[in-house]
């Protein structure tokens, strides 16, 4: 095989390095993670005739073709054209040019969201329709965002580990004539939420402090007393990341914003990392950005232009709580003495 | 006497109707369903034709504007009280074949039951006239028909929505001069007769069988399955059980309310008493009440009907999809295998 290759070349156009000396893993987008099933057929052709016959589930939700000869790259490009074209474009309105060359950028990475409500019972918003107005927004972006979608604060997407963890929130709203005081939505408060719901005369007292919005007082209620406000509202956590130094879970940014603000904010990101990278689109995750910049510059970049609606709250301050593995401190070895290493 | 009439001509109708009658029809709540991004259909004052949901079932039955949910029934302090009040307002309502026998069933529940009459009931009831909306085929949970509660003639008016205009039969006396400027037609509303659904209704005649079907198996089943949340009571058009209340105003004064509020016996807490004793401490078991009072306790007492007329609401509402058609027909053949084997016994012996 030719042993001059450009592996960051190649990365960026979403192939990734095997071990195997000139083999590569393809990773296809699929915004939200939701395709049409007959996309599956094209990923096993590519699979049978230039990979190695397996399919990997990527972690991010991309369709992942490993054991690709570099040679039949060029092939390969040609083939997911179309595919990029209609995933891209056609259903995300992405704004790029759709070449021979395969997908122009891996910066931005697959947008992961939970299923949502086209189909869990749980879920308060279309994941897949908001992960498509997102890719729109950050493709084919050269700086990294990771994002994650989730349809309710179960946060099946594990936002709380991305970048950006985008969560569906549903406003409940109480109609006093139609209680029956049965408790129902207490109990379903107390059980899978914060127990912000308490029987006052017979009725409902809510403390809206603390309302996680899940929605589940809703979907209990017998009556139809608690219902969803039909405005779709939203929870933005940040920083969240996993790694080999720091690992640590994304935080509280935004609560009870709508689309329009969560689409406006990650608009901004681009030029967020900028300027902290001072221009150069460096594989860093968002957390490690925002820590450069601190909290504070971060907010102030990133809610630049933001019309904020009457509901929404803002993180004050971030309290990050990290997995340090650089120092160790909390751990000591078994019989008190470290190891010779 | 039918008439067609356009859709505008229909909303000029009822704002003269308006003038005498609160209107109410099942109206589209967008967004506001259960689950997200689906629509709650509830009974609503309606401005305008066009907002009668009439091609699907509504969530919540009409039972609601003549048995309010929550309904206060006298103001008081400490030495007098008054009654609540209504206005003269009439209440016109469109509603489903089933749905008008359901009231029928509740006018038995309300004021036929026992030596008095309830008076919050009578006060609403003798103001609701009803305009009938045809159900076209129906809905894949209806039964309506087993039950015999397909097909009504208590009703003021009858209407057919169709795209572009109205079919519209006045059946009252009290209603024809609304319409003395339409153009007549030949119009009665059809009704289903026949459902995708059958149910087949127990027989029980005895008391010993009775006490053989309470302690059924197939009740147990439902202590896993159902919730008790409720759901399934909220959206029947005959069930009518509530609880009375007082909500005194301020802690230290003897000024207040007394209402009434629904109840359902699904709920764990529907027959506690004082010292925390209960009936029926299962699921199945408060299942196995309802069935019985739908199908067996409520004909046992009144003789005409059962009290369920088939409108499959509490099947469209249960979260956990039990289905109570099935359940009737389920407690059917072990009614039938129990008479069989009852049967078997005497011809042993
Ligand atoms: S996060 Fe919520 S909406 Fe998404 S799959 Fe999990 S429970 Fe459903
Ligand atoms: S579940 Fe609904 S009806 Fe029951 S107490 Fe809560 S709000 Fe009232
Ligand atoms: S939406 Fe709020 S009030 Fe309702 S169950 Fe969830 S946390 Fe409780
Ligand atoms: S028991 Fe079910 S089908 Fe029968 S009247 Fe009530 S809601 Fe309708
Ligand atoms: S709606 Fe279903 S789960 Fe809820 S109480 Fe009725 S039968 Fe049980």
């Amino acid at each position: 095989m030719n042993h001059d290759l450009d592996i960051k070349k190649l990365r960026n156009h979403c192939y990734r390095q095997s071990k195997v000396p000139g083999e590569f893993m393809l990773q296809m987008r699929a915004p939200g993670g939701v395709i049409e099933a007959r996309y599956l057929s094209l990923v096993q052709h590519i699979a049978d005739t230039w990979g190695n016959g397996l399919f990997h589930l990527g972690m991010r939700q991309t369709l992942s073709i490993p054991g690709i000869k570099y040679e039949d790259i060029p092939a390969v490009n040609r083939y997911i054209k179309q595919y990029i074209q209609e995933i891209e474009v056609d259903l995300c309105g992405v704004d790029m040019e759709v070449t021979e060359e395969g997908y122009p950028a891996i910066g931005a990475r697959n947008i992961m969201a939970c299923i949502g409500n086209i189909h869990c019972i749980k879920a308060n918003i279309n994941t897949t329709a908001l992960a498509r107005k997102l890719e729109r927004v950050i493709y084919p972006s050269p700086y990294h965002i990771k994002i994650s979608v989730a349809g309710c604060p179960n946060d099946c997407a594990k936002g709380h580990f991305n970048d950006f963890g985008i969560i569906g929130l549903a406003k409940t709203e109480y109609d006093y004539d139609r209680c029956i005081g049965c408790k129902k939505c207490i109990e379903a408060c107390a059980k899978h939420a914060t127990g912000v719901l308490s029987m006052e005369n017979g009725k409902i007292v809510k403390d809206t402090c603390c309302c996680v919005g899940c929605g589940e007082c809703a979907l209990v209620c017998p009556t139809g007393a608690w219902t969803r406000n039909p405005t779709k509202f939203y929870r933005v956590l940040i920083g969240g990341r996993t790694g080999k130094q720091t690992p640590r879970m994304g935080k509280l940014f935004l609560n009870w914003v709508t689309e329009e603000v969560v689409l406006r904010v990650i608009k901004n990101w681009e030029d967020f990392s900028a300027e902290v990278l001072e221009h150069k689109p460096v594989y860093l995750h968002g957390g490690h950005l925002i820590d450069r910049a601190g909290y504070n510059r971060f907010k102030e970049m990133i809610l630049k232009g933001v019309q904020l609606n009457p509901e929404a709250m803002v993180a004050q301050r971030i309290l990050w709580t990290e997995t340090e593995y650089r120092s160790n401190f909390n751990v000591r070895p078994v019989n008190g003495v470290r190891a010779e290493g | 006497m039918g008439y067609s009439l356009s859709y505008g001509r229909m909303n000029e109708i009822l704002k003269e109707l308006q003038q005498n009658y609160r209107v109410y029809a099942p109206r589209r709540w967008a967004g506001r369903g259960r689950y997200s991004d689906t629509d709650l259909i509830r009974y609503g004052e309606i401005a305008a034709v066009e907002e009668v949901v009439h091609d699907e079932k509504s969530d919540f039955s009409p039972k609601e504007i003549i048995f309010p949910i929550t309904q206060p029934l006298f103001y008081f302090t400490e030495d007098e009280y008054r009654e609540s009040r209504v206005d003269d307002q009439g209440l016109l309502i469109f509603a489903r074949p089933c749905d008008i026998n359901g009231i029928r069933r509740l006018d038995t529940m309300f004021l036929k039951n026992g030596d008095s009459e309830d008076s919050y009931y009578r006060r609403l009831r003798d103001k609701a006239r009803f305009v009938l909306m045809e159900c076209g085929t129906g809905w894949d949970t209806c039964f309506c028909v087993s039950m015999g509660s397909n097909r009504t003639s208590d009703y003021s008016l009858a209407v057919r929505f169709l795209p572009d205009h109205l079919l519209v039969e006045v059946r009252d006396e009290a209603f024809k001069r609304y319409f003395s400027q339409e153009r007549e037609v030949e119009f009665t509303p059809e009704f289903v007769t026949s459902n995708p659904r059958t149910v087949r209704l127990p027989e029980i005649d005895s008391s010993g069988l009775l006490r053989k079907v309470y302690d059924l198996e197939m009740w147990k089943e439902y202590n896993s399955r159902c919730q008790s949340c409720g759901a399934c009571t909220a959206a029947c058009i005959t069930c009518s059980c509530f609880t009375t209340s007082d909500l005194i105003y301020n802690e230290n004064a003897r000024v207040g309310e007394r209402r009434r509020v629904w109840a359902s016996c699904l709920h764990e807490d529907f027959t506690a008493m004082a010292g925390g004793l209960g009936f029926r401490a299962t699921p199945g078991e408060r299942l196995r009440f309802r069935t019985l009072h739908k199908v067996y306790d409520y004909k046992a007492r009144f003789k005409e009907e059962q009290m369920c007329v088939g409108c499959g609401r509490c099947d469209d509402r249960c979260p956990e999809f039990i289905s109570f058609a099935t359940i009737i027909n389920r407690l059917s053949d072990e009614v039938e295998r129990l008479k069989k084997e009852a049967s078997q016994e005497v011809a042993g012996q």
